[in-house]
């Protein structure tokens, strides 16, 4: 089927061989659930509590995706994201920011002489209802103000009539676009149906030159779930296997607090391996995920809880 | 193995659990000292510290439970059914309320991880009280006849696997149906037993209708040939159990037999993997492997074989052994020396006979009986270790080809208690099923248990069924 | 003590209350008249909204979680036998009557509850074809159900009515008359328990008001008869009934299986069995 590739290089697919990998995929979903609730009882306490939440922090994408969002919003987020604890400088700074084409400008100035990324959604993200000439144009613009990644969302209007080809070719020609930019693939989970769509597109978004697979945009009520991550996580290792290279997994939308995303980490880990467990290769996109974690972080350095108003807004 | 993010300990905390140093037989209502005046230890397996002593049971002690039990039984018979609901309403109450409690001392007693004993033991113990407390006032439309009487005296014998479970699988129905019970636990698991009975007398159960002796083999025996006894049920080794029948011929007894198994996990090449891996590891290394319905053959359609081993033994490598009182570990002690030793042999042939072994690499705790997760490949069907029931966490490797050849295969045993089909294609699941000579099947699943759902097997893995409207017939005859 | 309240509620979407129409009527006790309210057209209705969600709720639960319920229900009402009993004696039963009535209204209650994760293992059932088919009949509830119990002064009967529909995991709405006040006394218990919202309605009053809309509301998919309901009145269900095809039938209060087909539909799937 497919050739061995060396593991630095990013592989890509053809059409062909990706139809296949979509054809087999097959997911029981009684199965799954029971596997995901299981590894959710693993008991996550002190040094190990602590562990994770640094490292939850260091995954988070901070995100502000508003129709009134301003500079000086940006500037505030930018702030928070480089410092999230300004009175503990041991708690690391955020992966990355996330938002609108319009204010990766302001992003990219302020984020200036950090280590956190700028990642920008196009694609007429959320719905990605548009042609793609749009969606590439949409890209080139965030690029051209100098995003460090991209958001993109996958075409559901082709996915869901059948079309896979179709959204195969979209990925494929904005990864050409993206370059040595990273590209994250949005598969909307939430709108996708059953446990086999989901792993179908995580194999057509992967096998198209996805840097990364995202579970959801964040605008619909039904974001993330372990279950969608479990899915695409499987996928991903399969993928490895298969090609060498490892595709990084995203969760955003609706992870509540730091119990549920100890639990992400908990999956990673046991499902595909440690190597995941790095901000190279998982991320949070997260709002107010992050204010949470920190409560958590300060509790547990001086055992007691803090208000919310001890943390800055982002 | 260095792990980038480890888990720091998480033990559930043994504090709940008061042991006293010395227990009696508990019979006709409470607890009173052995006529065999002797003692014997209970240890943890985990740590092999003394947990406690307790009686043994000789001839005088099972005659004078059985006195109790057949007074129990004229006792019982007057109490009204919808009474007899109440009382099985209220252990399962009990039960329920003091589950954590339950849980800590079984894990303690026995060695399996406390996550299972919390999550699928105790729930499983407290929803049998509960299902069979609403048979008992309506035995007259269970079978469509009210000429279905009980026994009378039950004898019940029980392993060491499931210690409470098995109690509950056995004492339920059988005073549900208007049966007294005289129960034996095993040897080494002879605690939540004694913690039970303290439960019937807080619940009131009336005097000599639940009396418990504890001992090893020989009372056991003294049970099966006491001739006051009408009835009894006998969970365990298949060798015991044929000598418990032939024992029982021409007695007219009642009996019925759950004995051993070497389930056929058949994974066809249309299975949903990932679902499938999850299900073969949870076949075998849940609680330790010490499961009649384990499955512990794998058989593999040989196109998928490398993919799935690959993915099964990455699967298994996540399995954390260690202290059952840690909330994180999924594999606890092996429940006795004996067992270890009989584990490790059959695992020594196995590789002599030419099978390839992997084992997870993982500390074993100092002392205490463990095992490590054991795959065997490359395995013929005629090994000792594709035959023989190794009651450990060890998983033995078949490949076929057909789905007729995977039939073949998985009734080629003395066996036929449980097996298991992954596929993705209903037809071929139903296909197989109605070809496999085995009383429970799990497809696409295993494990699965409920005290609605009839459990028991075919051939040598014994006769007559525990749980649903089939079970009550073990403890109810026609009259004449 | 008596523990006779001068204000009655019926019992809708686990709320207790009044009739929107605000009238009501009259009940002799020995030693007062009670108002309770008469329930309305659009009490009907609102109850049928309650008892759809309930039905969503209930049916979803596990045969085991109903059956723990139904069983609670029963201990509460044991606990509270001595209530009961004086209400009856207020109505004007002897108390060896009462107590007699009480003691068996328990064992049914707990007789329903154990039937509860049993009765599909009775009613359902695989068919033996001829063919190479797995075919297996199985029973779902029917959906919301609406009961006219007898409405005599018993505790019994009424349970007798309404806990078949309940157990299979119907929705009940039940209208008493003369059996108001009891019927709500065993709602306060309904209200403590962990049935869904929904899942138990009781209206009060006369039935004639209300029979027009019972028996021509389409989301009403069953309704359930007394043995001794006027005949007359039976007609105009059955013939309104007729205009949805909806289940109309007469019940006996017996404690057995039958009592629990009429709130059944029956699903028979058929499966090829082959590689």
């Amino acid at each position: 089927m497919v050739q061995d590739f060396q593991i630095s290089e990013r592989v890509k697919l053809s059409w062909s061989d990706t139809a296949e990998l979509v054809g087999s995929s097959s997911v029981d979903e009684v199965g799954l659930r029971e596997r995901v609730a299981s590894l959710a009882t693993r008991s996550i306490k002190r040094d190990s509590k602590l562990q994770a939440l640094n490292m939850i922090v260091s995954m988070c994408d901070l995100t502000t995706l508003e129709g009134q969002d301003t500079d000086g919003k940006v500037s505030q987020m930018v702030a928070k994201a480089i410092r999230p604890d300004p009175n503990d400088s041991s708690v690391p700074s955020v992966a990355a920011v996330c938002v609108y084409p319009g204010l990766v400008e302001t992003a990219k100035k302020e984020t200036s002489g950090s280590e956190v990324l700028v990642a920008s959604v196009s694609s007429y993200f959320p719905s990605g209802q548009a042609p793609l000439e749009s969606k590439i144009h949409d890209t080139k613009y965030a690029i051209s103000n100098g995003a460090d990644e991209i958001d993109i969302v996958i075409n559901r209007k082709a996915f869901l009539e059948g079309d896979y080809r179709r959204v195969f070719d979209e990925i494929s020609a904005l990864k050409e676009v993206c370059g040595e930019v990273h590209l994250k693939t949005i598969l909307e989970v939430g709108e996708l149906g059953t446990f086999d769509n989901i792993r179908k597109a995580s194999m057509i978004a992967m096998s198209a030159g996805s840097d990364f697979i995202k579970t959801s945009t964040g605008k619909i009520s039904a974001g993330a779930s372990r279950e969608a991550c479990c899915i695409m996580a499987k996928a991903a290792l399969d993928y490895r296997k298969l090609t060498g290279a490892i595709i990084g997994i995203k969760v955003a939308g609706g992870i509540k607090d730091s119990k549920d995303a100890i639990r992400y980490l908990v999956l990673i880990k046991e499902e595909i391996g440690e190597e995941w467990l790095d901000s190279t290769y998982f991320r949070f996109g997260a709002s107010s995920l992050l204010n949470d974690v920190l409560r958590q972080i300060k509790k547990l350095k001086t055992g007691a809880y803090q208000d919310s108003y001890y943390f800055p807004r982002g | 193995m260095i792990e980038k993010w480890s888990y720091s300990d998480s033990v559930e905390s043994r504090e709940i659990v008061s042991l006293e140093d010395k227990y009696g037989h508990f019979i006709d209502g409470s607890f009173v000292s052995p006529k065999s005046k002797k003692y014997f230890d209970s240890i943890s397996p985990s740590t092999e510290e003394l947990l406690s002593q307790v009686s043994f049971g000789g001839e005088a002690d099972v005659d004078n439970a059985v006195s109790s039990a057949r007074e129990g039984f004229k006792t019982w018979q007057k109490v009204k059914p919808v009474e007899r609901s109440k009382y099985l309403f209220k252990i399962a109450r009990l039960i329920q309320e003091r589950s954590r409690e339950f849980a800590v001392l079984e894990s303690m007693d026995g060695g399996k991880p406390i996550k299972e004993s919390r999550d699928v033991d105790l729930p499983q113990v407290s929803a049998n009280f509960f299902y069979f407390a609403g048979w008992a006032d309506k035995l007259d439309i269970s079978w469509g006849t009210d000429k279905l009487k009980p026994y009378g005296v039950a004898g019940q014998i029980i392993p060491w696997n499931f210690p409470l479970l098995m109690l509950a699988w056995k004492v339920a129905p059988a005073l549900a149906t208007g049966n007294s019970v005289v129960l034996k636990p095993a040897e080494t698991t002879p605690l939540t037993a004694l913690l039970f009975a303290e439960i019937c007398a807080e619940a009131g159960l009336p005097d000599g209708v639940f009396n418990l002796v504890t001992g090893n083999g020989e009372t056991g025996a003294f049970i099966v040939n006491h001739e006051d006894i009408d009835k009894i049920a006998f969970t365990g080794s298949t060798g015991v159990g044929k000598q418990i029948q032939s024992t029982l011929a021409g007695t007219g007894k009642g009996l019925t037999l759950e004995l051993g198994g070497k389930a056929a996990n058949i994974v066809y090449e249309d299975a949903s993997i990932d679902q499938a891996v999850e299900g073969v590891v949870n076949g075998i290394f849940f609680n330790q492997g010490h499961v009649c319905c384990a499955g512990s053959r794998l058989l593999i359609q040989e196109s998928i074989e490398n993919e799935f081993i690959e993915k099964l033994e990455r699967r298994m490598q996540q399995l954390r052994v260690g202290n059952p009182l840690d909330k994180n570990t999924d594999i606890g002690a092996i429940n006795s020396k004996q067992q270890l030793n009989k584990i490790t042999e059959l695992v020594e042939s196995g590789i002599n006979d030419g099978g390839s072994i992997y084992q997870t690499e993982c500390e074993l705790p100092g002392n205490g009986f463990w095992f490590k997760p054991t795959l065997f490949t490359n395995v013929q069907p005629a090994y000792r270790i594709a035959r023989e029931e190794i009651f450990g966490p060890v998983l033995t490797t078949i490949t076929f080809r057909t789905p007729e050849e995977a039939v073949e295969i998985a009734n080629n045993t003395e066996y036929g208690l449980s097996a298991g089909i992954w596929s993705e294609k209903g037809s071929k699941v139903l296909w197989t099923a109605d070809n496999l000579d085995a009383g429970v099947i799990w497809s696409n699943t295993f494990n699965k248990f409920d005290p609605s759902s009839p459990f028991g097997g075919y051939k040598e893995s014994g006769f007559g069924r525990e749980g649903g409207r089939h079970g009550l017939l073990s403890y109810l005859k026609e009259e004449k | 003590m008596s523990e006779v309240r001068k204000t009655y509620k019926m019992f809708v979407g686990n709320s207790f209350v009044r009739s929107e129409s605000g009238r009501t009527y009259s009940l002799e006790q020995k030693n007062e008249v009670i108002e309770l309210p008469q329930a309305s057209k659009k009490d009907v209705r609102d109850a049928v909204s309650s008892a759809k969600k309930g039905y969503s709720s209930w049916s979803s639960l596990t045969p085991y979680n109903r059956a723990q319920i139904l069983y609670r229900l029963s201990e509460m009402v044991e606990g509270r036998k001595a209530s009961y009993v004086q209400i009856l004696k207020e109505s004007g039963i002897s108390t060896s009557t009462a107590k007699k009535d009480i003691d068996k209204a328990i064992e049914v209650l707990i007789w329903y509850s154990g039937i509860t994760d049993k009765w599909e293992q009775l009613s359902g059932n695989l068919n033996p074809v001829a063919g190479s088919y797995f075919n297996i009949s199985h029973q779902e509830p029917l959906g919301v159900s609406f009961i006219f119990p007898r409405d005599n002064l018993s505790l019994n009967s009424l349970l007798l009515s309404i806990l078949p529909p309940l157990s299979v995991g119907c929705s009940v709405i039940s209208l008493s008359r003369e059996a108001g006040i009891l019927a709500i006394m065993l709602a306060e218990d309904v209200h403590n328990s962990d049935m869904p919202s929904g899942a138990l309605n009781i209206l009060t009053g006369d039935y004639e008001v209300i029979l027009g809309d019972v028996s021509k509301h389409v989301e009403i998919k069953g309704i359930g008869v007394n043995s001794v309901f006027n005949n007359d009145d039976y007609t105009i269900i059955q013939s309104n009934g007729s205009e949805s095809v909806k289940r109309v039938f007469k019940f006996n209060e017996s404690m057995n299986l039958l009592s629990l087909t009429p709130y059944l539909e029956t699903k028979t799937v058929w499966h090829p069995k082959g590689k």
